[in-house]
């Protein structure tokens, strides 16, 4: 039995070809995968993401709490903004990606990946120590989360209480009588904002914003956005087996001054330095690499493809994998059994589409 | 919606017949809807022989990779590289534009074992059945 959203009644009423993510019933696409990633690229589109988690620290503690076990500090977070960081285990190995909302004073908001959600929040208690003066509560289930995207999306009427946000900045705030938190963050490459409301609101959110213009959006367009923007997928580009650094992720910690969960470990690894490195491709040859293909050098397999489709934005197929440090240097050719053929394909900058590029 | 004149087989290609022994082939609507847009067709050479219901190629879509089987035995004589330029014209228009092979049969007889538009309609109509269970 998957796991349904708030919208999942709308979805169906708008007869989206749903699918099976991460334990969730979600939309894979309303009408077609190449418009909608078309309207988010040139104007605006929206995406169901209530299945992300939602859990809500607070208490006197919080913040040193999560100094503790996220790889960048909150200390100098201040209200009203958030970051991206990573939550590793003690050998450095990348639980997830997430995003943290300083909401107010001793009050913080994560949002990360719908997988395995028990056992990050399972993490955080563990680290919690049951202190008093921490409180972990999940709200995935109390409410929905929509990202609005596009080049377009801060013209719209509705966001008009947004749109003086600044990157990754935050505020509660109304949108045609609905209530929500709203921040300017997205996995497109695009501007845009996502919108956490009620339940209740969902709906009447989703149905405001499609009279607007904005074009529903499902999981395919998602995925095919956010890899032409060199994002990684937790789960499929990395998870507990990589590490920051082989993962393209050293951005996203902070190994200066406060100590945290992993942190000895990271400092080894980046001393010893790795080994392997996940590098995005394109096909030079006629193919699309997909998830677990192999990658080849020289008749030798090498590394795995862990990402890969057509890319519209490019009119290219592009791909992210892992392979050894020597070979991820731009230009670098490489091969990639495609079912049973060797396709040639290039090393390149993994930001793939950069906006307005 | 399928063409009367069109021939089916189970794994959703379509036959045209255009002469005794010649005739086109492509993907039918029920499976254009089912893979999405498509955007990378991988079609036999022409020259190359094909036995019925074997694979001949492979059609891609965003999110999935479908084998092309030949409807029937015989030789690619040509085919649709207006299609291999432009996937899309498969979603568009599979069964004029979006062709993908024309074949020579070396049995045309191998048709007889194919369905007509009623009899696949039917089939598609118990596929979907299936699926929403």
């Amino acid at each position: 039995m998957f796991k349904k959203t708030p919208l999942n009644r709308v979805h169906h009423d708008l007869k989206a070809r749903m699918t099976d993510f991460a334990g969730w019933e979600l939309p894979l696409w309303f009408t077609s995968i190449l418009e909608e990633h078309n309207a988010v690229r040139s104007r605006a589109g929206m995406f169901d993401v209530s299945h992300m988690s939602r859990v809500w620290v607070s208490g006197k503690k919080s913040g040193q709490f999560l100094d503790k076990v996220l790889t960048r500090s909150v200390h100098r977070l201040e209200i009203g903004c958030s970051q991206l960081c990573l939550m590793c285990m003690v050998d450095g190995g990348i639980l997830d990606d997430l995003c943290v909302y300083h909401v107010g004073t001793d009050e913080y908001l994560l949002v990360w990946n719908a997988g395995d959600t028990e056992r990050k929040l399972n993490w955080l208690f563990r680290w919690s120590e049951s202190d008093a003066d921490i409180t972990i509560k999940n709200a995935t289930d109390d409410t929905a989360m929509v990202a609005v995207q596009g080049p377009a999306v801060c013209q719209l009427g509705s966001m008009k209480a947004l749109r003086n946000l600044p990157r990754f900045g935050h505020t509660r705030a109304k949108i045609d009588n609905v209530e929500v938190f709203g921040a300017r963050t997205g996995y497109t490459g695009e501007d845009g904002f996502e919108l956490m409301s009620s339940i209740a609101d969902a709906s009447p959110l989703w149905r405001v914003l499609m009279d607007q213009g904005v074009k529903p959006c499902g999981l395919g367009a998602r995925d095919i956005l956010r890899l032409e923007a060199g994002m990684m997928l937790s789960g499929q580009d990395f998870d507990a087996s990589a590490n920051p650094f082989e993962a393209g992720l050293a951005w996203l910690v902070d190994l200066d001054e406060r100590d945290f969960v992993g942190k000895i470990s990271l400092l080894e690894i980046k001393r010893q330095g790795i080994k392997r490195k996940i590098a995005g491709f394109e096909i030079t040859g006629r193919g699309i690499a997909r998830s677990g293909y192999s990658i080849f050098k020289s008749g030798q397999e090498v590394g795995k493809v862990t990402s890969g489709g057509y890319a519209p934005a490019l009119g290219m197929n592009i791909g992210l994998g892992y392979v050894p440090v020597e070979l991820s240097g731009i230009g670098t050719g490489i091969d990639i059994l495609i079912r049973g053929k060797m396709v040639s394909a290039q090393i390149v900058d993994r930001r793939f589409y950069k906006k307005g590029g | 919606m399928n063409p009367k004149e069109y021939k089916y087989t189970r794994e959703h290609e379509w036959f045209c017949p255009e002469s005794e022994n010649t005739g086109k082939t492509g993907l039918t609507k029920y499976a254009e809807s089912q893979l999405g847009d498509i955007v990378f067709l991988d079609l036999p050479a022409p020259g190359t022989q094909v036995q019925q219901f074997e694979k001949m190629g492979e059609v891609e879509s965003v999110k999935a990779v479908t084998d092309l089987f030949s409807p029937a035995s015989g030789k690619v004589v040509e085919i649709n590289t207006k299609a291999v330029d432009k996937p899309e014209l498969v979603n568009e228009d599979p069964y004029g534009e979006g062709w993908l092979v024309r074949l020579e049969l070396t049995k045309p007889s191998e048709l007889d074992a194919l369905m007509g538009s009623d009899a696949y309609g039917k089939y598609v109509e118990s596929l979907s059945q299936e699926g929403s269970e």
